[in-house]
């Protein structure tokens, strides 16, 4: 799992790049199908190699070790269904009665347009 | 095209291990199975050093014997038959010491690579494991502070062979435990610093002769110029250093097969029942067709894996497969062996019993074989 996302964070940078995967390959002296099963994940990178994948495509090697983060404002507004008060409220849902349930999405709305 | 015939210098290496195993491993194997597991002979590290064997994977101009990895499996199949628990002791020396040679700047590997092959004799360990860290190694809670020039570790790690014995571990902490697996970081710590302790040391089913215990770390401060590689990278680091060491790890389980096989073998050839020697028996000897082809099939994946990490070429797959294969052919092996001998094979006397505890040993650790199994799937 992890070499798969370490593979799309490469994929990514290599189209941000302008790059294809031959262009890519031919840089870094591989061959295109090793630079392919990097990207999908099948084959795994190690420290050299991702030195200097980053060197070529001009990132740190954290950009592709490390999750994306979340835009300025989208932390907020996620909802993360393992988070405490999110799975509680999922939890408690159950309890209620479909005319509840409807009341209870009324009032999300009015708290959200209230906000706008 | 492939060859199996072995280089001269490969047949050297492997007549001197053979006979390593028999005059300095299986005279001892059994006392130290039944010694109490806190106890560690040094013994075992002084014959290894006079062998010269701690060194076998470090290059010559740090003082090792320099051997590629096949060479190395080579070796650790002869160790294997002679004592799988002794070989762990030197084959987690190596585990160690290929990290560094891996991705350690030139510094490092002058500071910390001859040690190990010193007259006298070192050891060295690797430390990841940590109870709530297993396989799942992204969720380490081993905690590295920067600090100016150095960094502060603080953690327990679990299962470490050669804890409290080993001149000098590579340890992995985590500088930020929620970025998981990019936050994992690889240190050299000496093994005489200060806040560095060993906690409690496990009593083992198998593998007896080496030492497994709790490796404590509290306040202990590295030099930042002890960070292995670069920041924010163990993770690959530890992974690259499996992938590698694990054909040896394969070899030494196909020695410990080889061992219980020969064993097995032997005794169909001299023990009679209802007038005829056991081989004579088809059913016998069809099971010793059997064990033998398994050893043979788990030698060649383990050579395989090892020359594609000597070629510089993606050996991971071909490298799990072979920890896979050679671990279970020793289980499955060594628990025929025993179904031949019968109640003698059952009994401490032989060995076999030793063998087939020290066998389920080898398909659980350096990554369990279900952790393989994910690695290959992985690549298909």
């Amino acid at each position: 799992m992890i070499y798969r996302d370490i593979g799309k964070r490469i994929q990514k940078a290599r189209e941000e790049s302008g790059l294809s995967q031959e262009e890519l390959a031919s840089a870094l002296g591989i061959t295109q199908s090793a630079l392919s099963n990097y990207e999908l994940g099948k084959r795994r990178l190690y420290l050299a190699n991702l030195e200097q994948l980053a060197n070529v495509l001009g990132r740190p090697l954290s950009y592709f070790m490390e999750e994306e983060k979340p835009a300025d404002g989208e932390a907020a507004t996620r909802v993360d269904s393992t988070d405490e008060v999110t799975s509680g409220i999922i939890g408690l849902l159950s309890e209620l009665s479909q005319e509840e349930r409807v009341q209870l999405l009324d009032y999300m709305k009015w708290r959200r347009d209230r906000q706008k | 095209m492939i060859g199996f015939n072995l280089t001269e210098e490969q047949s050297v290496f492997k007549q001197a291990a053979r006979e390593f195993a028999e005059n300095q491993m299986k005279p001892y194997a059994a006392e130290l199975d039944r010694r109490e597991q806190t106890f560690f002979d040094p013994g075992i590290v002084q014959r290894f050093a006079d062998a010269r064997l701690l060194g076998l994977p470090i290059p010559a101009e740090y003082g090792g014997a320099g051997v590629d990895y096949l060479t190395a499996a080579i070796v650790s199949e002869e160790l294997g038959a002679g004592c799988a628990g002794m070989t762990v002791v030197a084959g987690t020396t190596w585990l160690a010491v290929i990290s560094i040679m891996l991705v350690g700047s030139e510094e490092q590997k002058e500071r910390y690579l001859p040690r190990i092959c010193e007259p006298a004799g070192k050891l060295a360990a690797l430390a990841s494991t940590e109870a709530e860290a297993g396989s799942d190694i992204s969720a380490m809670k081993t905690l590295a502070v920067r600090t100016g020039d150095s960094y502060v570790l603080n953690g327990r790690k679990h299962y470490i062979t050669n804890a409290g014995l080993a001149d000098f571990y590579v340890v992995f902490a985590t500088t930020d435990p929620s970025k998981r697996h990019a936050g994992i970081n690889a240190f050299i710590v000496d093994g005489d610093s200060s806040g560095l302790s060993v906690g409690r040391t496990e009593d083992k089913m198998g593998l007896r002769a080496s030492r497994n215990a709790e490796l404590v770390l509290e306040d202990v401060e590295v030099p930042a110029g002890n960070l292995l590689g670069e920041e924010g990278t163990g993770f690959l680091v530890l992974m690259q250093t499996l992938d590698t060491s694990r054909p040896c790890l394969g070899a030494i389980s196909v020695g410990l097969a080889r061992a219980a096989y020969e064993a097995a073998l032997s005794y169909a050839r001299q023990r009679r029942q209802y007038g005829r020697l056991l081989i004579d028996n088809q059913g016998v000897s069809f099971m010793l067709a059997d064990m033998a082809t398994a050893i043979d099939a788990a030698r060649l994946l383990t050579w395989r894996a090892a020359w594609l990490t000597d070629q510089g070429m993606d050996s991971t797959k071909a490298s799990s497969m072979s920890k896979v294969n050679a671990t279970e052919t020793a289980e499955s092996v060594c628990s025929k062996a025993m179904d031949l001998l019968g109640a003698v094979g059952y009994s401490k006397d032989l060995p076999l019993e030793k063998y087939l505890r020290d066998a389920k040993a080898m398909s659980i650790y350096e990554g369990a074989n279900l952790i393989q199994r994910i690695i290959i799937s992985s690549a298909l």
